[in-house]
């Protein structure tokens, strides 16, 4: 991927990704890519990477205390009515 | 307005709950916030307790300053901005990473018309939702391995599934530098994972969430 055009394809790839890239430069990647096996692999690599994020969770959230859920639920109360 | 996904689904029910008053919905609607900021919390402190602080002042906060959210997307830009504040804030224990730029150019594979390595096989269930554990680690790792700036998009945008006009409002920059900022994150990310994902994965084959 030290090619010139694959440069310029390589910097588009997120955008691409998230169907953000102007009209103009997505066929001029689409058209890159029909030829070029290490650049396709690496947009299938990299929206993998983006599946694996969005599928990460975070470890189980410990329960709120009592007396933080009574806190908060005061501060609420307290919020609400200074409206 | 777009429509509503992923995250703002969840935090909109949590606003109606909310400003319905009724302690059971209040209630509700909290454990709702403390599970989105503290999620949010590890992910981008690594630590529980930093997490918990982060989880616990947002709500304060919150709560105290209970203000008139007109709808889900500004309750969703305000809790991800507060919350980013306070991790940065609580940094007894979390490790951030020095805050360099990560060049386009130096991320870029080097081998000449070869095509990269294959990801190595990892078996997943479609069923399964959780990543494995090796691959867990290596991505919690490598998330942590980040830069603060480019780790808090990355986050905010592929986990927390923000979109880019929320991201970059969350985070204080323009949608240019933000876009920026993700690709950079992503193939950092990418290049650390070589190896632990393939390329086609069982889950790809069905829609989930």
């Amino acid at each position: 991927m030290t090619d010139r055009h694959c440069k310029q394809i390589f910097a588009m790839l997120s955008e691409y990704l998230d169907a953000q890239l102007p009209a103009k430069n997505c066929r001029q990647l689409e058209r890159h890519l029909k030829g070029c096996r290490p650049c396709i692999a690496y947009l299938e690599s990299l929206k993998t990477t983006m599946e694996a994020c969005r599928r990460y969770k975070a470890p189980r959230v410990p329960a709120l205390s009592k007396q933080m859920k009574a806190a908060l639920l005061a501060a609420v109360q307290k919020g609400r009515e200074k409206r | 307005m777009s429509e509503l996904k992923g995250m703002n689904r969840q935090v909109e029910q949590a606003l109606v709950n909310l400003k319905s008053g009724r302690p059971e919905d209040v209630e509700r609607a909290l454990e709702t916030l403390q599970e989105t900021v503290y999620g949010f919390g590890m992910k981008v402190c690594g630590v529980r307790e930093d997490a918990e602080d982060t989880a616990q002042e947002t709500l304060i906060r919150l709560a105290r300053q209970l203000k008139e959210f007109p709808d889900a997307r500004a309750l969703v830009v305000w809790l991800y901005k507060v919350a980013k504040t306070q991790c940065l804030m609580s940094r007894r224990k979390s490790k951030f990473a020095p805050a360099q730029m990560l060049s386009l150019d130096a991320l870029m594979p080097r081998e000449s018309g070869a095509t990269p390595p294959p990801m190595k096989s990892w078996e997943i269930t479609p069923e399964e939702i959780l990543l494995n554990k090796e691959l867990r680690s290596k991505l919690k790792d490598a998330v942590l391995a980040l830069p603060k700036h480019y780790r808090l998009v990355l986050i905010l945008r592929d986990m927390e599934q923000l979109d880019t006009r929320e991201v970059a409002e969350v985070m204080g920059i323009s949608e240019e530098t933000t876009k920026m900022r993700l690709h950079r994150a992503r193939v950092f990310l990418r290049n650390a994972l070589a190896g632990y994902v393939q390329r086609s994965q069982p889950w790809e084959r069905k829609e989930h969430d």
